[in-house]
């Protein structure tokens, strides 16, 4: 097969999104007579994979536009390939004379909004989210990758402003029922939750849809925010739009534990709202733990977490776990949990560069699967929601059906997801997997499986 | 906090994935068609966006801009204003030998005009020996079309802005065909300048002495919606202009004014000076406010095309001048053009010109296209500009403002260059005008004023 | 059921939102619904149900959201009036459409707190709805009169009179009740007065025992909506001005810009209330 004609192409400063650029190799991929495709950013990242699939790329930096195919007709699936191209870059495009909105300054002075939603890549993510604040509107972003004394800075002026910085990094968010970034489809409740990490907010709020406890709203502050350089800022503003918001009985508090003096700070004006903590780390409560205490908190009863048990019983032997995750919290509570292992946290800014988010694009995840042994037990998360892969079981469980290892899945999502929480749990066990929908019993029952 | 009372409407920037999941959710999006800015400018346009003087600094120098009230107050010889031994030329400095046809076509005919030498030869070597001083008319607080020269016996509008108290001033529009300021300078060209002096000049300074001052910036408004666009359509303009004038001429030079009414009366573009002097004296408001990225003045002298900023001074940063895109009068064509040369791109600068396109449907005749082009160019333009102008109107958005106020920094994040509409001049000196159509300015220049700015910020 | 397993196969897959009123039944067992009305924002579906709401409205981006309403993110699908269609197992099958919810909002969000002074405050100025279909009618001042003395047979007798009455798709006399009901509820829960929730539970009894023979379908299910509090966003915006949460004039004017009376109706019934919850909460 490696003898069919291929072809690279490199287009100099040709910008597309890189869920659009996945959504186009994938579709080239799947074409009769294409071998291999790729068309990507030419990041190191994405170089050095396309190296890995037999690809030379040359005199290609971040800002160019990589089309690579191996294929019976080269020509013709470079040209799929622009066809496609020129299809999704024409989306926004509206009525002839229409000028779609170049910034978010533009699209903020043309009519009402209340929030922005940034996911550009991080080093340009700065100067929309301070065109939102400019204009007093609220801004998520979504991007990871912005210097830190740019998110201080945005802070500082949103202070000023009176408006809340969700992020940067920030994953998740929910503004009544709406859910931004990737979140999953929650039913209102009493619920507030403040949120360093997006997925950990995911676990926490997953777990509370299935026990019937809603949620008001996620308010995402991104994973620095706590830190000394950050002093807080957005983690102070939100708790204090959720103390006031009649709808929140209780709020929940993700993150990292804070920077001592940032922490002094947050104690110096406690909500009226009762606040339980689930900070991350040894000794404090994991996710799953800290669910349970805001249910008692509100007098409600803690339902049983919903698993399926491998059917395939485990290995001869297991040694050790691999941990392959797509959310960097997960990962963490997991390695902590598991009490050892290798684990790599995919949506790390290092595997992001130039390319979707694991829980978008799962090739890097298959790939690991692909090199797991049988004395292995591969723990990861399979997060579903808005925005993650539509059908994460059709991505995923050929491979974890195919590996020697014994793999153990914590699926994050609810009954309401556009996924079908119960789809998915159904074809991971089908693949062999035992499933979890608390990362915290995952990890647990991946260590006793040692 | 509204933010929590009800599902947000979300302004939604990057991937589109982000988006489409929120409309699934049946929540209200606009998407921002965004791209990376222009390479090599992030640093940049971090620092420069992280200045915290930037956005008070734009908003008082855009604010300037737009409340300045320009009156045409006189007409003067250029001898009351100009430096003895030293010609005004359009757009960033230049020498002599790197000026273009037309500019050099111009300096001649105005070494001839001044009786500083006897013929082409003679003017064209004593140029190039540095006989007379060459400046920019921007550093005059002045303005010319095409090559721009200004010569001692020339004359010049002298406008006043009302409101800030600063004086432009821009040369008497010579007409159409061959004239200096496309580089020709025949006997009938120089025929004509020597009675602009004796006869027009005088007059119209007599005229005006009698009107009083005449309100430009009404003037322009009321123009803008009979169709002018004020940089290659002035038609609108130019016969308010003459209806303010007519009786004050006849009154004020009797014998002449029959010459003087036709001679105005002839030229669609006789309005065109009086608007770049009111444009300039408008931008020039706007300048030196620190740490300001507002685009002051915009000028090509044939050769390069230069770029003033309000947060940078005097400094001009400068690409090569590029060759206009449009239609040719007769059996020209793209290989007789000169690049792009003029002041007048001032119009554009202050929110005219390209910028309000749509205002002038009929414009597309003069520079190719269809009317949408008209209508998109000015909308594209509210991308790179700080805001709309309370004055300049067009009907045919609503009556919504032109867009004004160039800010360096969205041309950088857009990739989007200013809309100019422009004379083509023919690229051998003498030939005269050739075309008219639209330009693309060199993006270096925007980028390496950019550059300096973020040296600058705080 | 007339929707085959072949014509559920063919619909296209769509996505929306809906109010969490609507829970119960979309997520309840399938069950054959037909078309009941058409406009050109939204259609009304009448479900071969007991669980209310009865009737849904599925609307687009520019309707009013209705308590009872499954907003589409895409336009929508052509039907008449008559056409089958189906609701339950998360799913509405509604002609060449199979719509599934994204995202749910609370159609009675919580209102926080509110003191007696804020109320007295607002009970000055709110004055009559201009245009109100019953303004002056003998059963509206009856219901206010005894609503603000806890009267209860007063208030059931004006009910008793006002369920159905006037023309119109809602008439004038539900409209004024569903106001009245859900701010008694919100603003006597958020000023703590238990008897205005207690007159509250006592007048949703009355208005929703009968609805159904008594008034049209749809505004029998914003009856028995509005018996749980359940309102549009335009209503909670004037009982979020009331409680001084956001600006109140301007929610008001929005309120009385709906449907030809339905918004004066619906802020004459929340005046009534407003004032009743306030004389109840008096003598402390």
């Amino acid at each position: 097969m490696n003898g069919l004609p291929q072809a690279v192409l490199v287009r100099r400063g040709a910008y597309h999104d890189s869920v659009a650029l996945m959504r186009v190799s994938r579709a080239l991929s799947e074409l009769p007579g294409v071998q291999a495709a790729m068309v990507a950013m030419a990041t190191d990242l994405n170089v050095s994979i396309l190296r890995e699939l037999g690809f030379g790329v040359q005199e290609a930096g971040p800002g160019d536009l990589v089309i690579a195919v191996r294929a019976r007709d080269t020509d013709a699936a470079v040209r799929e390939a622009d066809r496609r191209l020129a299809a999704s870059s024409s989306r926004a495009h509206g009525a002839a004379g229409d000028q779609p909105p170049l910034t978010t300054r533009s699209a903020a002075a043309r009519g009402p909004a209340d929030l922005v939603l940034i996911s550009t890549p991080g080093e340009y993510a700065f100067f929309e989210a301070l065109d939102a604040v400019e204009a007093g509107l609220p801004v998520m972003i979504f991007s990871d990758g912005v210097p830190v004394e740019s998110e201080r800075l945005l802070k500082e002026l949103a202070e000023a402003r009176d408006v809340l910085v969700m992020g940067p990094d920030c994953g998740t968010a929910v503004i009544a029922g709406a859910g931004l970034g990737f979140a999953n489809v929650l039913s209102p409740g009493p619920v507030g939750v403040v949120a360093a990490s997006g997925t950990g907010a995911q676990q926490v709020t997953c777990l509370l849809d299935w026990a019937g406890t809603g949620v008001s709203h996620v308010l995402g502050v991104g994973g620095r925010d706590l830190s000394a350089e950050v002093g807080g800022l957005s983690t102070r503003r939100a708790l204090r739009m959720l103390d006031d918001d009649p709808a929140t009985e209780l709020i929940v508090l993700v993150s990292k534990p804070p920077d001592p003096e940032v922490a002094r700070a947050l104690e110096a004006e406690p909500p009226r709202t009762p606040v339980v903590r689930a900070l991350l780390g040894e000794g404090a409560p994991d996710l799953t733990q800290a669910t349970e205490q805001a249910l008692r908190a509100l007098g409600r009863p803690v339902p049983e977490w919903p698993s399926w048990p491998a059917w395939r019983g485990t290995r001869p032997a297991p040694e050790r776990i691999r941990g392959l995750y797509a959310g960097g919290t997960l990962s963490a509570e997991a390695a902590l949990l598991a009490g050892g292992g290798d684990f790599v946290d995919f949506g790390d800014d290092a595997y992001t560069r130039g390319r979707a988010h694991p829980m978008i694009d799962p090739a890097l995840r298959v790939e690991a699967l692909g090199r797991a042994g049988e004395t292995d037990v591969v723990l990861m998360d399979v997060v579903l929601g808005h925005g993650a892969d539509p059908d994460p079981a059709a991505s995923l469980a050929h491979a974890v059906a195919r590996t020697p290892a014994t793999v153990v899945i914590a699926l994050i999502g609810t009954e309401g997801d556009p996924q079908d929480l119960h789809r998915q749990a159904a074809a991971f066990r089908e693949a062999g997997a035992a499933v979890f929908t608390s990362n915290a019993q995952a990890a647990r029952h991946a260590r006793s499986l040692l | 906090m509204t933010l929590l009372n009800a599902a947000p409407r979300v302004i939604t920037v990057g991937t589109g994935l982000l988006d489409e999941a929120l409309r699934a959710q049946a929540v209200a999006t606009v998407p921002v068609e965004w791209r990376p800015p222009l390479p090599g400018t992030a640093r940049a346009l971090e620092r420069v966006l992280s200045d915290p003087r930037r956005e008070a600094a734009n908003e008082l120098a855009v604010g300037r801009l737009v409340s300045a009230r320009p009156h045409l107050v006189g007409v003067r010889r250029a001898s009351e204003v100009l430096d003895a031994g030293t010609f005004l030329h359009a757009g960033p400095p230049i020498t002599w030998e790197r000026a273009s046809g037309p500019m050099r076509g111009a300096l001649i005919g105005a070494m001839v005009l001044e009786g500083l030498a006897a013929d082409e030869h003679e003017a064209g070597e004593a140029l190039a020996a540095g006989a007379v001083t060459l400046s920019p008319c921007h550093e005059h607080a002045a303005v010319g079309p095409m090559a721009g020269v200004v010569s001692p016996s020339m004359w010049l509008f002298e406008v006043r802005d009302d409101e800030h108290g600063g004086t432009a001033y821009c040369s008497l529009n010579e007409g159409l065909g061959k004239v200096l300021r496309y580089g020709a300078y025949g006997p009938e060209v120089l025929d004509r300048l020597r009675w602009m002096d004796r006869v027009l000049g005088p007059a119209l300074a007599a005229a005006l002495e009698r009107t009083g001052p005449i309100d430009l910036r009404s003037l322009i408004a009321q123009a803008l919606q009979m169709g002018d666009e004020l940089h290659n359509r002035n038609r609108a303009a130019t016969s308010l202009l003459l209806r303010e004038l007519a009786p004050a001429v006849v009154a004020a030079a009797p014998a002449e004014a029959a010459d003087v009414l036709r001679f105005i009366g002839g030229n669609d573009h006789f309005f065109l000076n009086a608007g770049m002097a009111a444009a300039k004296v408008s931008t020039d408001a706007a300048r030196d406010v620190p740490g300001s990225s507002l685009v002051v003045a915009m000028a090509r002298n044939g050769t390069d095309f230069g770029v003033q900023v309000s947060g940078l001074g005097g400094r001009w940063f400068t690409g090569p001048a590029g060759v206009p895109d449009g239609l040719y009068l007769g059996s020209y064509g793209p290989a007789d053009a000169n690049p792009d040369i003029g002041d007048s791109t001032i119009t554009e600068t202050s929110g005219l010109g390209g910028f309000a396109m749509a205002a002038s449907p009929a414009i597309v005749r003069f520079v190719g296209g269809e009317v949408e082009d008209a209508v998109r160019a000015t909308r594209s333009m509210y991308e790179i500009t700080l805001t709309e102008h309370p004055a300049y109107q067009i009907p045919g958005l609503g009556f919504r403002g032109t867009p004004v106020g160039i800010d360096l920094t969205l041309v950088a994040r857009t990739g989007l260059l200013p809309v100019v509409n422009t004379g083509i001049a023919g690229r051998v000196a003498g030939t005269g005008q050739v075309g008219a159509g639209l330009v693309e300015p060199p993006v270096e220049a925007f980028t390496d004023a950019l550059r300096a700015l973020a040296d600058l910020s705080k | 059921m007339t929707v085959s397993t072949h014509a559920r196969r063919t619909r296209a897959h769509v996505t929306g939102a809906a109010s969490t009123a609507v829970r119960p039944v979309l997520e309840g067992q399938r069950r054959p619904a037909r078309v009941l009305a058409t406009f050109a924002e939204g259609v009304y579906l009448e479900v071969r149900t007991d669980v209310e709401p009865a009737v849904i409205a599925v609307i687009t981006g520019e309707a009013t959201r209705l308590p009872n309403s499954v907003l589409l993110a895409t336009p929508l699908p052509h039907v008449t009036v008559g056409d089958e269609a189906s609701v339950g197992d998360r799913v509405i099958d509604l002609g060449p459409l199979s719509l599934g919810v994204r995202r749910w909002w609370d159609p009675s969000p919580p209102l926080g707190r509110v003191d007696r002074d804020r109320l007295a405050q607002v009970a000055a100025v709110l004055g009559d709805p201009p245009g109100a279909g019953l303004a002056g009618d003998g059963a509206v001042e009856l219901l206010a009169d005894s609503c603000a003395k806890g009267w209860l047979l007063g208030v059931v007798t004006a009910a008793e009179r006002l369920v159905g009455l006037g023309p119109g798709l809602t008439p004038s006399g539900d409209d004024v009740l569903a106001g009245l009901l859900v701010a008694l509820r919100h603003l006597g829960a958020a000023a703590g007065t238990r008897r205005a929730v207690w007159l509250a539970d006592w007048l949703a009894a009355t208005v929703t025992y009968d609805a159904r023979t008594r008034t049209t379908p749809i505004s029998a299910t914003l009856l028995h909506c509005a018996a749980k509090g359940e309102a549009s966003p335009e209503v909670i915006a004037v009982l979020r001005g009331v409680a001084g949460r956001q600006a109140l004039e301007p929610a008001l004017r929005r309120l009385h810009r709906l449907g030809h009376t339905s918004g004066a109706d619906l802020a004459q019934g929340v005046t009534i209330g407003v004032r009743a919850v306030l004389s109840l909460s008096g003598g402390r």
